[in-house]
Protein backbone atom coordinates (compact mmCIF):
# COMPACT_ATOMS: atom_id res chain seq x y z
CA UNK A 1 0.00 0.00 0.00
CA UNK A 2 2.52 2.59 0.65
CA UNK A 3 4.52 1.69 -1.87
CA UNK A 4 1.94 1.82 -4.66
CA UNK A 5 0.82 5.22 -2.75
CA UNK A 6 4.68 6.39 -3.15
CA UNK A 7 4.49 5.65 -7.32
CA UNK A 8 1.28 7.42 -7.78
CA UNK A 9 2.80 10.50 -5.96
CA UNK A 10 5.78 10.42 -7.95
CA UNK A 11 3.96 9.80 -10.93
CA UNK A 12 1.71 13.07 -10.29
CA UNK A 13 4.91 14.99 -9.83
CA UNK A 14 6.69 14.18 -12.90
CA UNK A 15 3.14 14.80 -15.01
CA UNK A 16 2.68 18.03 -13.41
CA UNK A 17 6.45 19.11 -14.42
CA UNK A 18 6.06 18.07 -17.48
CA UNK A 19 2.50 19.69 -17.65
CA UNK A 20 4.03 22.94 -17.30
CA UNK A 21 7.41 22.89 -19.06
CA UNK A 22 5.32 21.76 -22.50
CA UNK A 23 2.24 24.04 -21.55
CA UNK A 24 5.04 26.87 -20.91
CA UNK A 25 6.08 26.28 -24.66
CA UNK A 26 2.78 27.50 -26.68
CA UNK A 27 2.66 30.55 -24.83
CA UNK A 28 5.89 31.59 -24.79
CA UNK A 29 6.16 31.24 -28.93
CA UNK A 30 3.03 33.15 -29.01
CA UNK A 31 3.60 35.90 -26.69
CA UNK A 32 7.10 36.70 -28.20
CA UNK A 33 5.38 36.73 -31.74
CA UNK A 34 2.50 39.01 -30.41
CA UNK A 35 5.13 41.31 -29.51
CA UNK A 36 7.36 41.19 -32.23
CA UNK A 37 4.10 42.02 -34.87
CA UNK A 38 3.04 45.06 -32.08
CA UNK A 39 7.26 46.58 -32.36
CA UNK A 40 6.52 46.31 -36.19
CA UNK A 41 3.63 48.32 -35.77
CA UNK A 42 4.64 50.51 -33.64
CA UNK A 43 8.02 51.48 -35.80
CA UNK A 44 5.44 51.79 -38.85
CA UNK A 45 3.24 54.22 -37.59
CA UNK A 46 4.43 55.25 -34.04
CA UNK A 47 1.39 57.67 -33.39
CA UNK A 48 -0.67 54.35 -32.64
CA UNK A 49 1.68 53.39 -30.05
CA UNK A 50 -1.33 53.83 -27.35
CA UNK A 51 -3.58 51.56 -29.25
CA UNK A 52 -1.09 48.82 -30.06
CA UNK A 53 -0.09 48.24 -27.04
CA UNK A 54 -3.47 48.02 -25.26
CA UNK A 55 -4.73 45.48 -28.20
CA UNK A 56 -0.98 43.74 -27.49
CA UNK A 57 -1.64 43.39 -24.08
CA UNK A 58 -4.91 41.94 -24.33
CA UNK A 59 -3.66 39.65 -27.00
CA UNK A 60 -0.97 38.38 -25.03
CA UNK A 61 -3.48 37.78 -22.21
CA UNK A 62 -5.77 35.91 -23.80
CA UNK A 63 -2.88 33.84 -25.78
CA UNK A 64 -1.72 33.31 -21.98
CA UNK A 65 -4.63 31.05 -21.04
CA UNK A 66 -3.36 27.71 -22.13
CA UNK A 67 -0.24 27.93 -20.25
CA UNK A 68 -2.71 29.08 -17.00
CA UNK A 69 -4.72 25.80 -18.00
CA UNK A 70 -1.61 23.66 -17.73
CA UNK A 71 -0.96 25.69 -14.70
CA UNK A 72 -4.24 24.60 -13.00
CA UNK A 73 -3.73 21.08 -13.96
CA UNK A 74 -0.27 21.08 -12.48
CA UNK A 75 -1.58 22.72 -8.81
CA UNK A 76 -4.25 19.99 -8.78
CA UNK A 77 -1.89 16.81 -9.72
CA UNK A 78 0.35 18.26 -6.75
CA UNK A 79 -2.11 19.22 -4.04
CA UNK A 80 -4.74 16.79 -4.79
CA UNK A 81 -2.84 13.31 -5.01
CA UNK B 1 24.18 72.23 6.51
CA UNK B 2 21.24 70.80 5.27
CA UNK B 3 23.09 68.99 3.05
CA UNK B 4 25.18 67.20 5.82
CA UNK B 5 22.00 66.31 7.60
CA UNK B 6 20.12 64.21 5.30
CA UNK B 7 23.47 62.84 4.87
CA UNK B 8 23.48 61.32 8.30
CA UNK B 9 19.94 60.73 8.17
CA UNK B 10 20.60 58.72 5.21
CA UNK B 11 23.24 56.90 7.43
CA UNK B 12 21.16 55.78 10.06
CA UNK B 13 18.75 54.28 7.79
CA UNK B 14 21.67 52.25 6.42
CA UNK B 15 22.93 51.49 9.78
CA UNK B 16 19.29 50.02 10.36
CA UNK B 17 18.61 48.11 7.62
CA UNK B 18 21.94 46.27 7.70
CA UNK B 19 20.74 45.52 11.08
CA UNK B 20 17.57 44.23 9.47
CA UNK B 21 18.85 42.37 6.62
CA UNK B 22 21.24 40.26 9.35
CA UNK B 23 18.86 39.82 11.94
CA UNK B 24 16.60 38.58 9.21
CA UNK B 25 19.01 36.57 7.61
CA UNK B 26 19.49 34.73 10.82
CA UNK B 27 16.19 34.30 11.90
CA UNK B 28 13.64 33.93 9.41
CA UNK B 29 14.70 30.77 8.17
CA UNK B 30 12.31 27.77 7.60
CA UNK B 31 14.12 25.26 9.63
CA UNK B 32 15.78 27.79 11.86
CA UNK B 33 14.60 30.18 14.70
CA UNK B 34 16.30 32.54 16.52
CA UNK B 35 15.62 32.46 20.29
CA UNK B 36 16.88 35.82 22.30
CA UNK B 37 15.89 36.09 26.19
CA UNK B 38 16.27 34.82 29.28
CA UNK B 39 15.91 31.19 30.26
CA UNK B 40 16.50 29.29 33.60
CA UNK B 41 18.47 32.42 34.74
CA UNK B 42 20.75 32.31 31.69
CA UNK B 43 20.89 34.81 28.84
CA UNK B 44 20.40 32.89 25.95
CA UNK B 45 21.06 33.80 22.57
CA UNK B 46 20.72 30.32 19.88
CA UNK B 47 18.57 28.98 16.87
CA UNK B 48 16.30 26.92 17.51
CA UNK B 49 16.42 23.85 15.39
CA UNK B 50 12.06 23.02 14.00
CA UNK B 51 11.16 21.29 11.16
CA UNK B 52 9.14 23.63 8.73
CA UNK B 53 8.04 22.09 5.45
CA UNK B 54 7.57 24.54 2.68
CA UNK B 55 4.80 21.91 1.32
CA UNK B 56 3.08 22.74 4.34
CA UNK B 57 3.44 26.28 4.15
CA UNK B 58 1.72 26.01 1.00
CA UNK B 59 -0.87 24.07 2.41
CA UNK B 60 -1.81 26.53 5.78
CA UNK B 61 -1.83 29.30 3.25
CA UNK B 62 -3.73 27.79 0.56
CA UNK B 63 -5.85 25.21 1.63
CA UNK B 64 -6.78 26.01 5.16
CA UNK B 65 -9.28 23.63 5.53
CA UNK B 66 -7.27 20.89 4.28
CA UNK B 67 -4.16 21.88 7.06
CA UNK B 68 -6.41 22.37 9.80
CA UNK B 69 -8.04 18.60 8.75
CA UNK B 70 -4.48 17.32 8.73
CA UNK B 71 -3.01 18.88 12.07
CA UNK B 72 -6.47 18.12 13.47
CA UNK B 73 -6.66 21.37 15.89
CA UNK B 74 -9.41 23.37 15.88
CA UNK B 75 -8.56 27.15 14.02
CA UNK B 76 -9.15 30.34 16.28
CA UNK B 77 -11.16 33.18 14.48
CA UNK B 78 -10.01 37.03 16.01
CA UNK B 79 -8.86 35.18 19.48
CA UNK B 80 -12.11 33.02 20.00
CA UNK B 81 -14.01 30.50 19.04
CA UNK B 82 -17.45 31.04 19.33
CA UNK B 83 -17.91 32.92 15.60
CA UNK B 84 -15.97 29.48 14.52
CA UNK B 85 -18.40 27.80 16.08
CA UNK B 86 -21.15 29.76 14.55
CA UNK B 87 -19.60 29.33 10.78
CA UNK B 88 -19.54 25.50 11.58
CA UNK B 89 -23.09 25.33 12.34
CA UNK B 90 -23.98 26.78 8.82
CA UNK B 91 -21.15 25.69 6.59
CA UNK B 92 -20.44 22.21 8.33
CA UNK B 93 -16.76 21.32 9.75
CA UNK B 94 -14.75 20.88 6.72
CA UNK B 95 -14.73 23.74 5.16
CA UNK B 96 -15.85 26.72 7.71
CA UNK B 97 -12.94 28.55 8.05
CA UNK B 98 -11.73 28.58 4.10
CA UNK B 99 -15.29 30.13 3.49
CA UNK B 100 -14.77 32.82 6.70
CA UNK B 101 -12.05 33.71 5.03
CA UNK B 102 -13.64 34.37 1.91
CA UNK B 103 -16.42 36.02 3.11
CA UNK B 104 -14.65 38.52 5.19
CA UNK B 105 -12.65 39.65 2.34
CA UNK B 106 -15.42 40.07 -0.13
CA UNK B 107 -16.65 42.01 2.94
CA UNK B 108 -13.74 43.78 3.53
CA UNK B 109 -13.54 44.78 -0.79
CA UNK B 110 -17.13 45.40 -0.73
CA UNK B 111 -17.14 48.13 1.81
CA UNK B 112 -14.03 49.42 0.28
CA UNK B 113 -16.11 49.76 -2.97
CA UNK B 114 -18.91 51.72 -1.50
CA UNK B 115 -16.63 54.14 0.88
CA UNK B 116 -15.11 55.07 -2.78
CA UNK B 117 -18.30 55.61 -4.01
CA UNK B 118 -19.62 57.62 -1.27
CA UNK B 119 -16.48 59.40 -1.29
CA UNK B 120 -16.33 60.24 -4.56
CA UNK B 121 -20.56 61.49 -4.40
CA UNK B 122 -19.90 63.41 -1.47
CA UNK B 123 -17.28 65.47 -3.46
CA UNK B 124 -19.02 65.83 -6.82
CA UNK B 125 -17.81 69.64 -7.61
CA UNK B 126 -18.00 72.11 -10.78
CA UNK B 127 -14.37 71.95 -10.10
CA UNK B 128 -13.39 68.71 -9.93
CA UNK B 129 -11.15 67.87 -6.73
CA UNK B 130 -8.10 65.33 -7.49
CA UNK B 131 -9.92 62.33 -7.07
CA UNK B 132 -12.97 62.80 -9.26
CA UNK B 133 -11.08 63.78 -11.79
CA UNK B 134 -9.06 60.46 -11.49
CA UNK B 135 -12.48 58.46 -11.72
CA UNK B 136 -13.89 60.76 -13.89
CA UNK B 137 -10.59 59.69 -16.71
CA UNK B 138 -11.20 56.33 -15.44
CA UNK B 139 -14.90 56.42 -16.23
CA UNK B 140 -13.90 58.27 -19.46
CA UNK B 141 -11.68 55.63 -20.91
CA UNK B 142 -13.74 52.54 -20.56
CA UNK B 143 -16.95 54.85 -22.05
CA UNK B 144 -15.06 54.97 -25.29
CA UNK B 145 -14.31 51.35 -24.90
CA UNK B 146 -17.85 50.71 -25.04
CA UNK B 147 -18.85 53.15 -27.38
CA UNK B 148 -16.04 51.63 -29.73
CA UNK B 149 -17.16 48.44 -29.14
CA UNK B 150 -20.96 48.25 -29.11
CA UNK B 151 -22.37 51.52 -30.58
CA UNK B 152 -23.48 54.93 -29.47
CA UNK B 153 -27.40 54.26 -27.96
CA UNK B 154 -25.38 51.27 -25.49
CA UNK B 155 -23.36 53.70 -23.75
CA UNK B 156 -25.65 52.63 -20.66
CA UNK B 157 -23.63 49.50 -20.25
CA UNK B 158 -20.61 51.54 -19.00
CA UNK B 159 -21.29 51.61 -15.07
CA UNK B 160 -21.65 47.81 -15.09
CA UNK B 161 -18.49 47.38 -17.03
CA UNK B 162 -16.25 50.58 -14.65
CA UNK B 163 -17.81 48.30 -11.70
CA UNK B 164 -16.87 44.44 -13.03
CA UNK B 165 -13.13 46.48 -13.89
CA UNK B 166 -13.17 48.27 -10.39
CA UNK B 167 -13.83 45.83 -7.83
CA UNK B 168 -11.62 43.14 -9.75
CA UNK B 169 -8.77 45.43 -9.58
CA UNK B 170 -9.56 46.14 -6.02
CA UNK B 171 -9.88 42.07 -5.41
CA UNK B 172 -5.95 41.89 -7.01
CA UNK B 173 -4.57 44.84 -4.88
CA UNK B 174 -5.91 43.26 -1.23
CA UNK B 175 -3.85 40.72 -1.26
CA UNK B 176 -0.37 42.93 -1.07
CA UNK B 177 -1.52 44.47 2.50
CA UNK B 178 0.46 42.60 4.93
CA UNK B 179 -1.85 41.57 7.30
CA UNK B 180 -2.75 37.80 8.53
CA UNK B 181 -5.09 36.39 6.84
CA UNK B 182 -5.70 38.80 4.02
CA UNK B 183 -5.69 37.56 0.37
CA UNK B 184 -7.20 37.87 -3.26
CA UNK B 185 -10.54 36.83 -3.09
CA UNK B 186 -10.60 36.25 -6.62
CA UNK B 187 -7.40 33.21 -5.37
CA UNK B 188 -10.35 31.47 -5.13
CA UNK B 189 -12.22 29.75 -7.80
CA UNK B 190 -16.13 30.57 -6.47
CA UNK B 191 -15.56 34.51 -7.54
CA UNK B 192 -14.04 34.18 -10.72
CA UNK B 193 -16.51 31.20 -11.58
CA UNK B 194 -19.86 33.67 -10.53
CA UNK B 195 -18.68 37.36 -12.08
CA UNK B 196 -17.72 35.14 -15.31
CA UNK B 197 -21.66 33.63 -15.00
CA UNK B 198 -22.90 37.16 -14.49
CA UNK B 199 -21.40 38.32 -17.71
CA UNK B 200 -22.38 35.30 -19.63
CA UNK B 201 -26.04 36.07 -18.46
CA UNK B 202 -25.87 40.03 -18.92
CA UNK B 203 -24.71 38.72 -22.68
CA UNK B 204 -27.73 36.41 -23.03
CA UNK B 205 -30.09 39.10 -21.82
CA UNK B 206 -28.82 41.60 -24.11
CA UNK B 207 -29.16 39.20 -27.01
CA UNK B 208 -32.52 38.56 -26.08
CA UNK B 209 -33.36 42.29 -26.00
CA UNK B 210 -31.97 43.19 -29.12
CA UNK B 211 -32.62 40.19 -31.47
CA UNK B 212 -35.91 38.73 -29.53
CA UNK B 213 -36.10 35.23 -27.34
CA UNK B 214 -37.20 32.90 -30.39
CA UNK B 215 -34.70 34.55 -32.98
CA UNK B 216 -32.04 34.04 -30.24
CA UNK B 217 -33.15 30.47 -29.59
CA UNK B 218 -32.90 29.43 -32.48
CA UNK B 219 -28.97 29.61 -32.93
CA UNK B 220 -29.31 26.50 -30.38
CA UNK B 221 -31.83 24.54 -30.71
CA UNK B 222 -32.46 24.63 -34.61
CA UNK B 223 -30.82 22.55 -36.50
CA UNK B 224 -31.51 23.61 -40.11
CA UNK B 225 -31.01 27.10 -39.26
CA UNK B 226 -27.82 26.52 -37.34
CA UNK B 227 -26.19 22.96 -38.23
CA UNK B 228 -23.05 23.37 -35.78
CA UNK B 229 -25.48 23.99 -32.73
CA UNK B 230 -23.99 21.43 -30.19
CA UNK B 231 -20.79 23.41 -30.53
CA UNK B 232 -22.23 26.45 -30.02
CA UNK B 233 -23.97 25.11 -27.04
CA UNK B 234 -20.24 23.79 -25.74
CA UNK B 235 -18.81 27.04 -26.77
CA UNK B 236 -21.10 29.35 -24.48
CA UNK B 237 -20.27 26.86 -21.10
CA UNK B 238 -16.54 27.08 -22.40
CA UNK B 239 -16.46 31.22 -22.17
CA UNK B 240 -17.55 31.19 -18.50
CA UNK B 241 -15.06 28.71 -18.09
CA UNK B 242 -11.93 29.98 -20.20
CA UNK B 243 -13.08 33.86 -18.73
CA UNK B 244 -12.74 32.78 -15.16
CA UNK B 245 -10.20 30.76 -15.11
CA UNK B 246 -7.89 32.62 -16.81
CA UNK B 247 -8.35 34.98 -13.67
CA UNK B 248 -7.98 32.67 -10.81
CA UNK B 249 -5.13 30.83 -12.76
CA UNK B 250 -3.01 34.22 -12.73
CA UNK B 251 -3.92 35.42 -9.41
CA UNK B 252 -2.84 32.02 -7.65
CA UNK B 253 -0.02 31.18 -9.76
CA UNK B 254 1.51 34.41 -8.76
CA UNK B 255 0.66 34.21 -4.69
CA UNK B 256 2.66 30.99 -4.91
CA UNK B 257 5.07 32.01 -6.85
CA UNK B 258 5.54 34.80 -4.34
CA UNK B 259 5.56 32.97 -1.19
CA UNK B 260 7.67 30.19 -2.74
CA UNK B 261 10.63 32.47 -4.46
CA UNK B 262 10.37 35.29 -1.24
CA UNK B 263 11.01 31.83 1.33
CA UNK B 264 14.21 30.90 -1.30
CA UNK B 265 15.63 34.32 -0.69
CA UNK B 266 14.26 34.65 3.25
CA UNK B 267 12.13 37.40 2.95
CA UNK B 268 14.63 39.85 1.99
CA UNK B 269 14.39 42.72 -1.00
CA UNK B 270 13.00 40.33 -3.45
CA UNK B 271 9.64 40.56 -2.31
CA UNK B 272 9.12 43.85 -3.40
CA UNK B 273 9.77 43.33 -7.03
CA UNK B 274 7.71 39.77 -6.92
CA UNK B 275 4.86 42.03 -5.47
CA UNK B 276 5.17 44.80 -8.06
CA UNK B 277 5.19 41.98 -11.16
CA UNK B 278 2.96 39.73 -9.55
CA UNK B 279 0.60 41.95 -7.74
CA UNK B 280 0.38 45.31 -9.41
CA UNK B 281 1.13 44.75 -13.11
CA UNK B 282 -0.77 40.92 -13.40
CA UNK B 283 -3.53 42.18 -10.82
CA UNK B 284 -4.19 45.33 -13.29
CA UNK B 285 -3.73 43.63 -16.54
CA UNK B 286 -6.11 40.71 -15.92
CA UNK B 287 -8.72 42.85 -14.52
CA UNK B 288 -8.67 44.88 -17.64
CA UNK B 289 -8.74 41.62 -19.76
CA UNK B 290 -11.82 40.27 -17.95
CA UNK B 291 -13.42 43.82 -18.60
CA UNK B 292 -12.69 44.08 -22.38
CA UNK B 293 -13.49 40.37 -22.89
CA UNK B 294 -17.25 40.52 -21.08
CA UNK B 295 -17.18 43.69 -23.74
CA UNK B 296 -15.89 42.15 -26.83
CA UNK B 297 -18.57 39.01 -25.79
CA UNK B 298 -21.68 41.43 -25.48
CA UNK B 299 -20.25 42.80 -28.55
CA UNK B 300 -20.35 39.70 -30.61
CA UNK B 301 -23.72 39.19 -29.56
CA UNK B 302 -25.15 43.01 -30.26
CA UNK B 303 -23.72 43.93 -33.61
CA UNK B 304 -25.04 41.44 -36.39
Amino acid sequence: MELAQGIVKAAALLGAGMCMGMGALGPGVGEGFVAGKACEGIARSPENASLITRTMLVGQAVSESTGIYSLVIALLLIFST
Amino acid sequence: MVKKKKGSILKVFLIFFVLELIIVFLSSDFNKQLQIGFQDGKFVFRNVQTTYDLQEKITEEFQIDEHYKRTGEEPKIYQSNKLYEFFKKIFGKASAIGTFQLLRMLLIVDFVLLLIAFLIKKRIFERPSKPQIMFELLYGAFEEFVVETLSEKRRHFTPYIVTLFIFIWICNMIGMIPIPGFMEPTRNLNVPLGLGFAAVVVVHVTAIKTKGLWRHLQNYINPVKNPLFLLDIVGEISKVVSISFRLFGNILGGAIIILVVSSLVKYVVFPVGLNLFFGIFVGTIQAFVFTMLALTYIGVEVVE
